[in-house]
């Protein structure tokens, strides 16, 4: 079974979200102050966290922040509030993705959740280039020469989908769709900041970027091999 | 001239200086003038009464010894003339010369033994005619101011003075006494030059005084204005310094007295807008936590309506479709109220906005069940870069789309698109019943509907229009509503073509060209 911590402060959303995702098929871990999160994540490890911004004790930035330091696991914030500068410093924190309250409806998410939960690019396997990158898709492993480097798994397969199709110019929309799973949307934010995000990782000089490049006014491209 | 004009509406000191010295200007001439033509006829007159006196005592002489040589031959005569010549006009400095003439009447014819005579200087021919024909007339001392031409050439203002004198066999002489007033002439120039020069500095000692006085009053001036200044820049806290008791110190306190009440309206101001902000977001948590968990619930409970009786079952459709509303309701909502505190932040990015605008039309094909309306799209180019907040960009276009799909009556809306270097235009054209001129004054205020009994199709929360119109000006762009009772209406977004730069034109009128058209075959 897939377990899935839910932390929030409101009570009565968290035992709604924890009948509709114990419905579709999940198990469900439900926390109600930020201070608590970390220990409960430390003594059973989801596979997935869906995380409040505002919680008691620590909030949800910071709590993303101490996951993110000892975990890859996926984390989706979930928002009250529509304000930019909270979605950016939860995406900065480490979040893989943010919904909005109110979700548009149930299925909306729950299709997120399996995306992030999906092995994405699972028809690839073997060895993939980018720049001077080596990526090994079955192993879930990036390496310069003999460096490995640390990847979330949204991350990964943001390098992965770029680099599968090397010549391509994605459009923000067509990673979101392809990365993300997003039908449609238009916060092309959550690309924004990833790819910030995957620079600082993996570029030598991430003002100057070699392996993620910009393609003004469209998207994103791989780089060529060094 | 231009630039004169320009300076003097310009500087106070300049002006004040400036008329101040045209002012003394004027006085010190008419002073000067005054004092000069008084001075000139003081001495005019004094000299002319010693020189008449002096003539009267040499014409005396003259005649004396014309009498006395009544028994002398012509040529002893001739001789006392010379002398008497000579002795009226050696004794003196040259200034001061006199010349003396005796000349035969014009009347009189020539004789064979004439006693017309001078002294070396003059030429008794510029002695003026009309003072011989005085003297030809009466036996009285007669006297004109004339310029007398030297022997040297140079013509020289003189006072002359003439007699009739009788000279014995000889007849009726003029005798004229010519007193060269070059002494005199010196003098009233040494006086008008004096009198200039000192005008001249009195003038440039008030233009210097009025200098320092006006710098006196223009400094506080300035330094007020520089202090307005600050404070229009946002620097409340620049206050005038009071260092006297004099009318400025009266403009400072008053000026500080200004400056501290505006500084308490802005914070006060400043918190309200901090709590309103405040209020906002927390009304944003708030609300939008239970709104979840009442989304959710009341679509477990949509999803299970089958099972339920008819009256649950509707229930549960209605409760779903409302909480639906609810919170589009409470989207535009905060959004206003963002609009509102001046807390709405554009967030730019480079797009195709042709794109953006086929994906909205595409959008409303596949939602649009109810209706048969379609969306036509005509541009200019396939792909219009531009830099602009995508999110609010594609909510104008989701607000005027609705809105027309709303109000086209199942006739076709058209959307144009054009572009030029700097602006982007967007129209959206529909031919349904239109809108009369008092409903565009309202159109794009808040919960204002055209008809109000008109249903509402779309379930639009009557915020849109106001919200876009919001948006549009966020990016320093324009949204303009054109309509006509049954011609349908039209909506035209122009924007700059990169957020926060200004628009300079309007690449698509807001008058639409089939309504010129179609009125101009009618």
């Amino acid at each position: 079974m897939t377990l899935v911590m839910v932390v929030d402060d409101d009570q009565d959303l968290a035992e709604m979200l924890g009948i509709v995702l114990t419905s579709s098929g999940f198990d469900v871990d439900l926390v109600s102050r930020g201070d608590e999160a970390l220990e409960v994540f430390r003594n059973n490890p989801p596979d997935l966290v869906l995380l409040d911004v505002m919680l008691p004790g620590i909030d949800g930035i910071e709590v993303c922040r101490l996951i993110r330091q000892e975990s890859m696991v996926p984390i989706v914030m979930l928002s009250a509030k529509g304000e930019t500068q909270d979605i950016v410093r939860g995406l900065e924190a480490g979040a893989d993705d943010y919904m909005q309250k109110p979700f548009r409806d149930k299925a909306e998410l729950i299709a997120r959740i399996r995306t992030r939960l999906r092995r994405t690019n699972a028809d690839v396997t073997g060895l993939l280039t980018i720049g001077d990158l080596v990526i090994d898709v079955t192993a879930h492993e990036v390496q310069r020469g003999a460096t490995l480097i640390q990847l979330t798994r949204l991350e990964f397969d943001l390098l992965v989908a770029l680099a599968r199709d090397p010549g391509r110019v994605f459009t923000r929309d067509a990673l979101l769709s392809e990365v993300w799973g997003y039908r449609h949307s238009t916060d092309t934010r959550l690309v924004n900041v990833h790819v910030q995000r995957l620079r600082s990782k993996v570029e030598h000089d991430p003002e100057h970027p070699e392996i993620v490049m910009t393609v003004r006014g469209v998207g994103y491209k791989a780089g060529g091999p060094a | 001239m231009r630039s004169i004009r320009q300076a003097l509406a310009q500087s106070l000191a300049t002006k004040v200086i400036l008329s101040t010295v045209v002012l003394s200007l004027g006085v010190i001439s008419l002073a000067g003038s005054a004092l000069f033509s008084r001075l000139s006829d003081g001495i005019q007159s004094a000299s002319l009464t010693s020189s008449l006196a002096e003539s009267k005592f040499t014409f005396f002489d003259a005649e004396y010894k014309l009498v006395i040589s009544r028994n002398s031959t012509v040529e002893e005569r001739k001789k006392i003339l010379a002398d008497i010549i000579v002795n009226s006009t050696t004794q003196v400095v040259k200034e001061a010369r006199r010349e003396v003439a005796f000349l035969r009447p014009a009347t009189t014819t020539p004789s064979k033994n004439s006693y017309e005579m001078s002294s070396d200087l003059i030429v008794p021919k510029s002695i003026p005619q009309s003072l011989r024909k005085q003297i030809a007339k009466s036996g009285e001392v007669k006297y004109a101011y004339a310029k007398i031409m030297q022997k040297s050439g140079v013509e020289e203002q003189s006072l002359v003075v003439g007699k009739r004198v009788n000279i014995p066999s000889g007849g009726m002489y003029e005798m004229y006494i010519v007193f060269s007033l070059g002494n005199q002439q010196a003098t009233i120039e040494l006086i008008k030059n004096s009198l200039l020069f000192t005008g001249l500095a009195l003038i440039l000692l008030i233009a210097l005084i009025t200098f320092l006085v006006v710098r006196q009053v223009v400094r506080p001036v300035r330094e007020a204005a520089r202090i307005a200044n600050q404070f229009t820049e946002g620097d409340f806290s620049q206050r005038m310094a009071i260092n006297s008791q004099d009318e400025m110190a009266t403009l400072a306190r008053s000026y500080n007295e200004m400056a501290l009440s505006i500084e308490r309206q802005i914070s006060r101001l400043e918190n309200l807008s901090r709590v309103q902000q405040r209020f906002v977001s927390d009304v944003s948590h708030e609300l939008r936590t239970p709104l979840t968990t009442l989304r959710m619930a009341s679509e477990v409970i949509y999803n299970q309506r089958q099972s339920f009786d008819p009256v649950v079952s509707r229930s549960s459709e209605l409760l779903s479709a409302q909480i639906e509303r609810f919170e589009r309701l409470l989207e535009d909502l905060l959004e206003v109220s963002r609009f509102d505190a001046e807390v709405a932040v554009l967030e730019p990015s480079e797009f195709d906005v042709v794109n953006l605008v086929k994906r909205c039309i595409k959008d409303f094909e596949l939602g649009d069940t109810d209706t048969d309306s379609g969306i036509r799209i005509e541009t200019e180019s396939e792909k219009v870069v531009i830099k602009a907040d995508i999110r609010r960009v594609e909510r104008i276009m989701r607000n005027l789309l609705s809105n027309a799909l709303d109000h086209a009556d199942d006739q076709e809306v058209v959307v144009t698109i054009v572009a030029t270097e700097t602006e982007v235009a967007i129209g959206v054209r529909d031919r349904g019943s239109g809108l009369d001129e008092s409903a565009l004054i309202r159109v794009f205020d808040r919960f204002w509907r055209a008809d109000p009994s008109r249903a509402r199709v779309r379930g639009g929360t009557g915020l849109g229009l106001s919200i876009a119109l919001e948006d549009a000006r966020l990016h320093n762009g324009e949204l303009d509503a054109w309509g006509r009772p049954g011609k349908g209406a039209h909506f035209v977004l122009t924007l700059p073509r990169v957020a926060g730069d200004s628009i300079n034109a309007r690449p698509i009128k807001i008058t639409p060209e089939d309504f010129h058209q179609e009125n101009f075959y009618l």
